[in-house]
Order: structure tokens, then sequence, then C-alpha cells
């Protein structure tokens, strides 16, 4: 067996209330993949961090090709040969992609004091090159969809081997968690290629693609690491199982026979809503209880209808109707006030406010409910905050503790419980609901949104992935470049992943 | 893990946190004793209602732009405000008495709400629009008042805010009580909630349904009454309007805010904070100059405090990088 190139030996560290590593033990050897699996809280993203010197850890010990270091800075650690692509992408926008590769070590490229610009986008093709992308070195970085700019972050990392003549020690934080499905199968395709000069960590929550690309896999569970498979030795059930601690029932599994009848009149109907180039003549209605699932890859404008539904982008042309009523909302807050909500996909900037407590973010959308003549009747707040907690089993402390400290999937539920402690809600607009989240936590989010729905809700839905599309709507509208392509009838000849597909690209 | 990235900002937050909570009263109390020890008459009730006095004006302009920073903006123009204001007044009290007053007042009210109606509406940043503001407020409170008013006459209309009440300034009383009202305010009133809401994150508030502009607009038409009744303080204690006397008063106030533990970025702090931050500043002024330093020393030791207190109180595990 080859020596591996970083290695660590109970590693602990904790946070208040949270230890978030408990006696980490791994080894990444050389050219290999590992991947790393485990709900969210399980202390992934903890362990990169330690690895990539952001965090000290408090007890433990890391070894970088068999020497142990203490890594004081991500400088520090990149000068041992180990870079991180973070999960909230690091990229500056407002400059060339050449530039951000560069960038902290653009010393080669630059001449009397400033940039020898026909050199930088040189050396900067050459580390695309090394992940054989076609990007081009001179592009705004803005000017690039995110998955495109996924692998500028794995081109910015490999300048790691130049700099240390070590084969670097990659850290993946989710790389593909936010990618539609073409962009994941080009990233996870750089992994793959990544082998041949590096070691690579990376974390994901898909476990099929983990078993795709990964030679290795370690599982977490509570901060410590519970079991090492090889690719060829598991498979996802296996994976799930020993992540949970136990079997998962099949989670798409309860369909049609307990889905409330749909009828009547359309709650939210949509009359040829355009706006500019971002969508077009857009049309649909969605009834009592109906989930209605939006598909389309990124730039197909499915976002931004969602937004013009509830007064957070302007629109053109076109009517929308709320229970047979035209209405249109200047902003936001007229649309909760009609009954509208909106959990929106950037959980952290806009579905919650993390320096806010759980009751506060609980509470901010529908104050009035808690509310005796113009005071906020706090007890009542406390009471309604615990019961939902409660409810909706939420770990936290207590009601008092900042949303920011929680793990995603709690945060999640407590943005969703926002829009449900509403008297009298009518319609639910859901952008990436499970986004991130991880196994446990969505099954959990994907039964709430059923029974959420069962009370006479209309549901609009994007979801992450077409499996989750398909098990959750009863109306499936395709969304292509701002126009719908296709409508399927999902409820009880679900359309297949394929045949939604023909109709997004 | 999507937990990870805020677990590092959560221990500093909560670090920051006590540091933020205790560390002002602990930097006040020190330079209470160290005064004191050099000077024991510093501690005398005379000179600690001297001290109470001095800082009630601090403490109205203090008040108001503690709510400006908890929304995460700043208000550079209350001084200037406040300075025009009691320019307005020496000439509006002698010929309209207590109405005249409440106009000036309702007027200082309008100025804060326009300048956070621009601020909001044509989403200028709350330190151009005030700087400008700023600008603006002092060439006309030097335009309409050239000098030193001496109020002729209608004095009756703020004579109640000269003595004292259960031994205390009567502007400190009143001062501590505008501060009594705003606190239950931001505590039990929706309008609270929202200042907070959007100081920590204007864009999760905004599709939560708070009517963020609003808010603003509120928050901003409050600033303008804090100058206002600042200004009326002025014209109360001198018995004359000056179109500058208020304006060496802009620094200290916001340092009275940054000093007491509010975060310079919004969301984090109160006015509980304000006032011992206030008490800090006066110490700091009235001790001096009881020790027999040169003034000259004051605003070198505004600007220690400041950086001390933005250091501690700073939240860096949100703003990531600092401009």
């Amino acid at each position: 067996m080859t020596a591996p190139v970083l290695r660590v030996e109970g590693l602990s560290k904790a946070f208040p209330g949270l230890k978030a590593l408990d006696d980490v033990s791994m080894e990444i050897r050389p050219h290999e993949v590992v991947g790393l699996v485990g709900e969210n809280g399980a202390g992934k993203s903890t362990l990169l961090k330690v690895l990539a010197g952001l965090y000290a850890p408090d007890s433990g010990r890391i070894l970088v090709r068999a020497e142990e270091v203490r890594l004081k800075s991500v400088a520090h650690a990149a000068e041992n040969g180990v870079g991180m692509v973070f999960q909230e992408q690091s990229l500056l926008p407002n400059i060339t992609v050449a530039e951000n590769i560069m960038l902290g070590h653009e010393d080669d490229a630059i001449r009397y004091g400033v940039y020898d610009w026909p050199k930088l986008f040189g050396l900067a093709r050459a580390q695309l090159a090394k992940v054989g992308s076609t990007i081009d070195p001179s592009a705004q970085t803005d000017s690039l969809s995110f998955g495109e700019r996924q692998v500028v972050e794995l081109a910015k990392v490999l300048t790691l081997e130049e700099r240390t003549r070590h084969e670097p020690v990659i850290l993946l934080d989710e790389p593909t968690s936010v990618l539609e499905a073409e962009e994941v199968e080009m990233v996870l395709r750089q992994i793959r290629r990544l082998r041949e000069r590096a070691s690579v960590v990376f974390i994901s929550h898909r476990l099929d693609e983990v078993l795709e690309v990964a030679d290795r896999v370690y599982v977490m569970t509570g901060g410590r690491c519970v079991a090492e498979r090889d690719r060829a030795s598991c498979n996802v059930a296996e994976l799930q199982e020993l992540m949970l601690g136990h079997e998962l029932s099949d989670e798409y599994g309860r369909r049609a026979q307990d889905r409330p009848a749909l009828a009547g009149e359309a709650r939210l109907s949509l009359r040829d809503l355009s706006s500019g180039h971002h969508f077009r003549n857009i049309s649909f209605d969605v009834r009592r209880s109906e989930i209605l699932g939006i598909a389309g890859v990124g730039g197909s404008g499915r976002e931004e209808v969602c937004r013009a539904i509830f007064g957070a982008r302007d629109f053109e042309a076109g009517e929308i109707r709320l229970d047979g009523k035209p209405v249109r909302f200047a902003d936001p807050s007229e649309a909760v006030a009609s009954g509208v909500s909106f959990l929106p996909s950037e959980r952290r900037t806009e579905g919650i406010i993390g320096g806010l407590s759980v009751r506060e973010n609980m509470t901010l959308a529908h104050l009035s409910s808690i509310m005796r003549g113009p005071f906020i009747d706090r007890s009542k707040e406390k009471q309604l905050a615990r019961r939902w907690i409660d409810r909706l089993s939420i770990k936290t402390r207590d009601a008092e503790t900042q949303v920011g400290l929680l793990s995603g999937g709690n945060q999640q539920k407590v943005a969703l419980t926002k829009w449900l402690i509403a008297d009298n809600p009518k319609i639910f607009i859901l952008d990436h609901p499970m986004r991130g989240l991880d196994v446990g936590a969505k099954a959990e989010i994907f039964g709430l949104i059923r029974d959420v729905s069962k009370a006479g809700i209309g549901i609009v839905l994007i979801a992450d992935t077409l499996d989750e599309l398909i098990a959750l709507s009863d109306t499936i509208i395709v969304m292509r470049d701002g126009v719908i392509t296709g409508r399927f009838d999902s409820r009880d000849t679900p359309p297949t992943q394929l045949q939604i597909l023909e109709h997004m690209i | 893990m999507t937990i990870a990235s805020t677990e590092r900002g959560a221990g500093k937050a909560v670090l920051a946190n006590i540091l933020g909570r205790f560390a002002p009263i602990v930097v006040f109390a020190a330079l209470l004793f160290l005064f004191g020890a050099i000077q024991p008459s510093f501690l005398s009730a005379y000179s600690l209602r001297v001290l109470a006095g001095e800082s009630s004006i601090i403490l109205v302009l203090a008040i108001g732009q503690t709510l400006v920073i908890l929304l995460g903006g700043i208000d550079l123009s209350m001084a200037a405000l406040a300075s025009l204001t009691s320019v307005l007044l020496a000439l509006a009290l002698p010929v309209a008495g207590a109405p005249g007053l409440i106009g000036v007042l309702l007027l200082a009210t309008l100025i804060g709400a326009a300048q956070g109606y621009i601020h909001a509406r044509a989403q200028i940043p709350s330190f151009i629009v005030t700087l400008a503001g700023m600008g603006l407020f002092s060439g006309a409170a030097l335009v309409i008042g050239h000098t030193t008013i001496i109020l002729q006459g209608g004095y009756e209309a703020v004579s109640w805010l000269s003595g004292r009440i259960l031994g205390v300034p009567r502007p400190f009383a009143f001062a501590v009580g505008l501060l009594l009202v705003l606190l239950a305010a931001l505590r039990w009133l929706p309008l609270g909630r929202h200042i907070y809401a959007i100081g920590l994150g204007e864009l999760g508030a905004l599709l939560s349904g708070v009517k963020v502009a609003r808010t603003k607009i509120a928050v901003f038409a409050v600033s303008g009454l804090c100058a206002g009744l600042a200004g009326m303080m002025f014209v109360a204690r001198t018995h004359s309007g000056n179109p500058t006397i208020a304006d060496s008063l802009l620094l200290p106030s916001i340092a009275a805010v940054v000093v007491g533990g509010s975060a310079i970025t919004g969301g984090v702090g109160g006015l509980m904070r304000t006032l011992v931050g206030t008490l800090t500043i006066g110490v700091l002024r009235v001790g001096m100059a009881v020790v027999g330093l040169d003034p000259a020393y004051e605003p070198i030791a505004y600007g220690i405090l400041i950086a001390g207190a933005v250091a501690f109180t700073i939240d860096r595990s949100k703003t990531g990088i600092v401009k």
C-alpha cells in the first residue's frame, strides 16, 4: 500500500454547544478520490475546513506526507499542497477568469508592476487545460454559469501544483449540490480527471454520484467517522443505512394513493405572463391541494416566474389571478398579505435571517397573528415557536438560538415554519426547498410539503432533481428559454425523467 | 453540511456578544473610578449632575442614531439638523410659542423622513444622502441665522427643560424618558422587529414581506425628530439658537452608539447600550476637564475608544471582508 499523502488521527473540534468533530481518523492516498458522506451536521464541512487550515482542531494530529503539521491558515495549508473549493464559491465576479485563477500568485505575469495580460491569460489557459476546459480566460467571471465557475475553481486550486512541487490534495465541499443535471456531469468528469494529478476529497449528498466517482468512501455521523468502504464493496442503500443508522423506507414511495382529490376553481392562474427575454406567455393553473412542478435548466426562466408571482420582480404583460381575482403585487409584502408564500432558493441570504433567533424568524412574516393591540405578545410568540419546534422536530437548543447556528435542514424547517404559521395561506411557492439537504432532512421536508398541500394550499415547486419533481408533483410543466415546452399530468402515470428532459434541453 | 461555515462565525458571534454586552459597562466603570481616583470630587453629586446634564443632548442624538445604525445605515445629518432646528426655534418661539415648537419639531421629522425616502426609494446609501443633508442643513442654518440669535421671548415653551426633577437635571430625565419609550417600541412594536431584521438581512426581510422602504422612512423620521429635540434642548439651555451649535456633537453621538456596543454593521445592539456608551463619552468629556487635561486630547480619546469598541463588536463572520 502506498503511503498516504494526508492523514488525520484523533481529530476533535467543538463549537459552543456542538461537538462538530469527535476523534476522527482517516487517510488520503496518492491519486485517490475519497468521498465523504453524512447527514447535515455530521461534521463533513468542518473536517474539510480543518484540513484546509480554516479551523484549528482542539486535539488530534494532521500529517501531510508523513510529517506532522499545524495548519495555521488557508495560505499555510496551500504551502503544504492542500487546497479547498468552498461551498460558497469564492471567485470574484467582477474580474476576468484569468485574474481569478492566478489571484495571489500572479507574480510571473507582472511586468514593471502591471499585468502582462497575454502572459496572464496564457498561464490561466494552462491551468484550465489541466481540467480540459476551454473557458476563455479573458471572460468576465460573472458571465459564466455556476457550473463553469466551479470548473474555474478547480483550475484555480490546481495552481498548487506549480507552487508546491507536490501533487496537491484537493478538498471539494459539495461541488455539485447547486448544479443542474448536465453541469453535474461536467464537474464529475473533472473530478475523475483530477485523479491523474492529485488526490481529492469531496463531499456530496448525492450518494449515487459519490459511488460513481470515489475510490473510497468515509461515512460520518454526529462528528464521528463511522465507516470506511471501498466503492466496489458497497451500494447506495448501504451508505444510506450507515448515515442514518437505520434502513430508509422508499422515500419517494407514497404516491397517488394518499393524495387528496383535486377539485374546484384554480387558486392561482397565470395567463400569458411575460417579462422581456426572461419568460414569455407563461400560462398555468394551480388548484386547491395541487402541487405543480416546474422543470427546467438554469436560465429557463422558472425562478423568474416564481419571483414575479410573489412580487419580488416585475413583469411586463399578462395576468395573475388569485382565487379568481386579478392581482399584481408591487412588492413581496403585498403578496404575503394576500396569502402567497415564497421559500427562496438561497436559504442563508434569503430564506432565513441568520442573526435573528428561531422565534423571531418564525414570526417575521406573520407578526399580525401574535399581536395584542398594537404590541407583539411575546409570551404568545414564545409558545408558538416552541409548538412548531416540537411539531417539526427542529433540532435547536431553544427558541432563542440564532438560526444561523442550526444545521441546513433545521434552518430550512424554520424557513418553512415562517410560512406555515399563516392563518389562511393560499399559494406556496417553493424554490429548491431541498437544496443542500441530506437524505433524512429531505425526506422530512418532502413529507411536510405533501402535508401542506393537503390543507388546500396550491403549491408551485421547483425541485433540485427530476426524481423529486416527479415524485412530488401532480402536474409538471417544463420550461426552456423562457417558454413552456411541455406539460404532464403526473398524478396517475408520471412521466419518465427522459420524457421531461427532452423538453428541457 | 451547510452548518459549518456559520459555526466559526457562531463562536465568534457568541464571544463578540458577551464582550459587546459587558465590556462597555466595564469601560464606563473603569473610567469613572479612574477619574474619581485622580480627583475624588469627580464622584460628588454635583459633578455627576454636570455629567448627566452634559450627556443629555448627546444622548438624544445618539438615540436617533442608534435606530439608524441598527437598520444598517448611518445618519450624518443629525447634528446639522439640530443646529438648524435651534435657529428655526429661536425665530419661531417669540412669534408662535408652543405651537411654533411643535411645528418646527414636525418639520425636523419630515426632513428626516424625506432623507429616508430618498435613501429607500432612490436606493442611495444613507451615508451619501445624509452627507448631502448635512451640507444642506448647515448651509440653510447659516443662511437663515447667520450667527447666534438670542431668544426674544417665547421661552415658556421650552422652560420645562430647565432645572431638576427628583435631583436629576431635567434635560437628562427627558432624554432617558425618550430612550425608555423607544426601547419599548423596539421591543414590542413590529417596527422594532423589522428594524433588526433589516439590519441583519435586508433581502431575507424583504422576502418575508417586511415593508423595508416604509421601515427605513419611519426610522429616519425618528432620527429627524431626535435631531429636532436636540435643537430644542440647546435653545432651552442657551436661550438662543446658533447655526453651528450642535455640529461638534456628530462624532461623539456616533461614538456613543458604537462605544456602547452596537454593531456599526447593523442589527446588533440596542438603546440600553447607547445609554452606557453616552455616559462613557460623558465621563470622558467631563472627567478630562476635571482632572485638567487639555481639551485637545478629547478627540484623540474618542478615536481610541471608537476603534477599540468596533474591534470588539463587529461581527466579521457576517461581512467576511471589511471595507
